[in-house]
């Protein structure tokens, strides 16, 4: 306990830096920009800002990047209750109640309930974080390169069975990005592995090229192809910030009970903020002895999913920076944006770097402040931006993914092969192919092929040693159990029902 | 949701029936698959490749004469696609030298996971062809087009004419794929972003860009 007051202590001095703060501040501020602006995700801005953190020391630019995805769980808030459209993929929810409050010109409260539950959801999960970090490191320590390579297969099925659409295409896109991942010189031999002859593929596919071809670029033209629309921002004026005294008593037992499921959820892989929100309405909704109020202007239907959206974006910081497994598209960008700085995520962070890891920590409670502090009084802003129509916001942010992919590498191959990846992922939607598991099968293929290597070798080429050793033979019958259950039709048909709840 | 290309007569002659949708997804999949095979001849030891391509042509023929009665073609040709990557991946992959004793070599991951997925991508479209499914939606072709060549003239523009007349160009030729651009507004918003990019990238971040053409 004094270990992780000490440590925590020592995290809060590293975030306390006044350039932290100010790379903690600029996150945020970011982050609620894209959150706000709906077609703009917070894959894509993280993709979009990795090469500006190249400059930055690795603490500053990871708080930075952090910031941005927990701050756009809390600007997407902001539009769906102005607007009535979801800014951010994880406020889908908050449209239905947050919207029919400033219907009713209680857009003031709405806004600060979900500034209010969305701090105390962060708090929770910073603590959360900073309390499973120590053992859940601890029990990473004891894995060799076979219970990794399960842990990796488990990680990855899960993020594939929590995932929506269906597994098989799900696990076929995991693969896919493990073969994508092989891609250039192999890593014991050198050997140019499937190049074509293409001396610029000879370092591999660029990690940022594919997510802002696949998420940027592709989201870009899939939303080139909607109709227009129809913005209508509401024209009251927002009276009165504060929520009544009422509203805070009806809210504390969703706040409380959104802030649990959305950790939860955001531990598991592949669960994040998206399910948490919507998992926490329902669980609201069943719960309430008025059922009916919910989408009619009830507090608690904002309350709930935006603490769980916050906490599952917090929540989901865990199994990255303990095992190094991201568990959703924007951890893999977070794995990405590591290994630029050199730094292997994984539990060898918090033992080698343990300023990069309590900063973080501490740097995240530190955001949520600034969040409630800042964004309630800059509510007028944001919504002034939200006049500034697509048409306008698509090309500027396509010339400004040219520019960070070019500056990358300083290589107009890679801006052709992020072109080519935008193709891919519209083709890829069209087909009703998720992107999401492509990214995670990319970043852990590396990992992954390493550890299987190593665990052949190691076994003197006997397979079964990934069911003879204990951990590991837990981990792929968990995986396998899953897959299992996943594909029962019962449970299937149940899965479904959720959502398209 | 937009149409599909065309409503297939499905139930009039069941197996039978030649609709717009699989002649133009059969054809595409047949000439790429026959592309693959001929290139698995050209490449010494890509005897499985050879194999697994003509199977994607026959499969691609039947699908385009209505052999092959395609009823959730968005699975089936996404399938197909899942089969024709690995096919590709194991062509480019022949050569690599494999295990040797009980070590992996540069060529067994990729073949390993391309068998794997090429047994999925194959799952799914079999499942493509007995489960019912929605119709592939139309694609657009003004918007993707001009998004791709805005961001294809970019790479192409920014080493010989500089950074501030690529970002220009590009910011143009992209707002083209909207529908609803209007010129003005959108030659300010092009300076302005233009501005804003050369600040932030060149002044702010000194990153090493070359803003105008060299002479």
């Amino acid at each position: 306990m004094s270990d992780l007051l000490a440590n925590l202590w020592m995290g809060f001095q590293v975030a306390g830096n006044p350039f932290n703060i100010l790379f903690c501040l600029l996150g945020v501020l970011v982050g609620t920009l894209v959150g706000v602006l709906p077609g703009v995700g917070s894959v894509a801005t993280i993709a979009m800002l990795l090469p500006i953190t190249f400059g930055l020391p690795p603490v500053g630019a990871l708080i930075m990047l952090a910031g941005i995805y927990y701050g756009a769980q809390y600007g997407g808030s902001t539009t769906s209750v102005l607007v009535n459209i979801p800014g951010e993929a994880t406020s889908v929810i908050t449209c239905l109640d947050g919207h029919q409050m400033a219907r009713q010109g209680r857009a003031g409260p709405a806004l600060s309930i979900a500034a209010i539950g969305s701090f105390f959801a962060g708090c929770v999960a910073t603590v959360l974080v900073a309390a499973l970090g120590a053992p859940l490191t601890g029990l990473a320590l004891l894995f060799g390169p076979a219970e990794y390579f399960s842990l990796m297969v488990l990680g990855l099925i899960f993020a594939v069975v929590l995932a929506k659409g269906s597994v098989l295409k799900a696990v076929a896109m995991v693969l896919t990005g493990l073969l994508l991942s092989m891609v250039g010189s192999d890593l014991e031999t050198g050997a140019g592995r499937m190049t074509f002859d293409i001396p610029e593929l000879a370092d591999g596919i660029g990690f940022a090229n594919i997510a802002m071809g696949v998420f940027g670029f592709a989201e870009i033209i899939r939303n080139l192809e909607l109709p227009a629309e129809s913005r209508e921002i509401l024209k009251t004026k927002i009276s009165g910030l504060m929520p009544s005294r009422q509203d805070l008593i009806d809210s504390s037992g969703a706040i409380a009970r959104g802030t649990l499921i959305g950790s939860l959820v955001g531990i598991l892989p592949g669960g994040g903020a998206v399910i948490a929100s919507f998992a926490a309405y329902t669980f609201e909704k069943k719960l309430s002895k008025h059922p009916e109020r919910f989408g009619r202007g009830a507090i608690e239907g904002v309350a709930a999913p935006e603490s769980a959206n916050n906490a599952a974006a917090q929540t989901s910081f865990i199994p990255l920076l303990t095992l190094g497994i991201p568990p959703n598209a924007v951890m893999a960008l977070m794995v990405g944006a590591m290994t630029i700085h050199g730094i292997v995520p994984g539990p060898q962070v918090m033992t080698k770097q343990p300023e990069l890891f309590w900063g973080m920590i501490a740097s995240m409670w530190l955001g949520n402040l600034m969040l409630v502090v800042i964004n309630l009084p800059l509510v007028g802003i944001w919504v002034s931006l939200l006049r500034v129509p697509y048409r306008l916001l698509f090309p500027s942010i396509i010339v400004f993914c040219c520019i960070g992919i070019y500056s990358i590498n300083n290589s107009p191959f890679d801006v052709t092969i992020a072109a080519t990846f935008g193709v891919i992922g519209y083709w890829l939607v069209k087909h009703d192919f998720e992107p999401a598991p492509l990214l995670l099968g990319f970043v852990l293929g590396p990992l992954m092929e390493e550890n299987l290597r190593r665990a052949m070798l190691i076994a003197r080429g006997d397979v079964t040693v990934f069911f003879t050793r204990p951990i590991s033979a837990v981990l792929l019958s968990t995986a396998i159990i899953l897959l299992i259950l996943a594909g029962l039709p019962k449970m299937r048909r149940r899965r479904d029902e959720v959502f398209v709840e | 949701m937009s149409e599909g290309v065309s409503p297939s007569p499905r139930g009039t002659r069941p197996g039978f029936s030649i609709n717009t949708h699989n002649l133009i997804g059969g054809l595409i999949a047949t000439v790429l698959a026959a592309l693959l095979l001929a290139w698995a001849f050209y490449v010494p030891n890509a005897v499985i490749p050879r194999f697994m391509s003509a199977a994607l042509v026959l499969v691609g023929v039947a699908a385009t004469i209505g052999l092959l009665p395609v009823h959730a073609p968005r699975d089936f040709y996404g399938g197909i696609a899942l089969v024709m990557l690995p096919t590709l991946a194991l062509i480019a992959s022949a050569e690599l030298p494999g295990q040797r004793g009980f070590a992996f070599g540069p060529g067994t991951a990729p073949r390993l996971f391309s068998f794997v997925l090429a047994a999925l991508g194959a799952a799914v479209a079999i499942g493509g062809v007995f489960a019912e499914g929605p119709p592939i939606e139309k694609y657009k072709i003004r918007g993707p087009a001009l998004v791709i060549i805005g961001i294809l003239a970019f790479a192409n523009m920014i080493r010989p004419v500089g950074l501030v007349p690529a970002t220009f160009l590009t910011f143009m030729i992209s707002i083209l794929g909207s529908t609803e651009m209007r010129w003005i507004e959108s030659l300010i918003m092009a300076a302005a972003m233009t501005a804003f990019c050369v600040f932030l990238f060149v002044y702010l971040l000194n990153l090493p860009f070359q803003l105008w053409p060299r002479f």
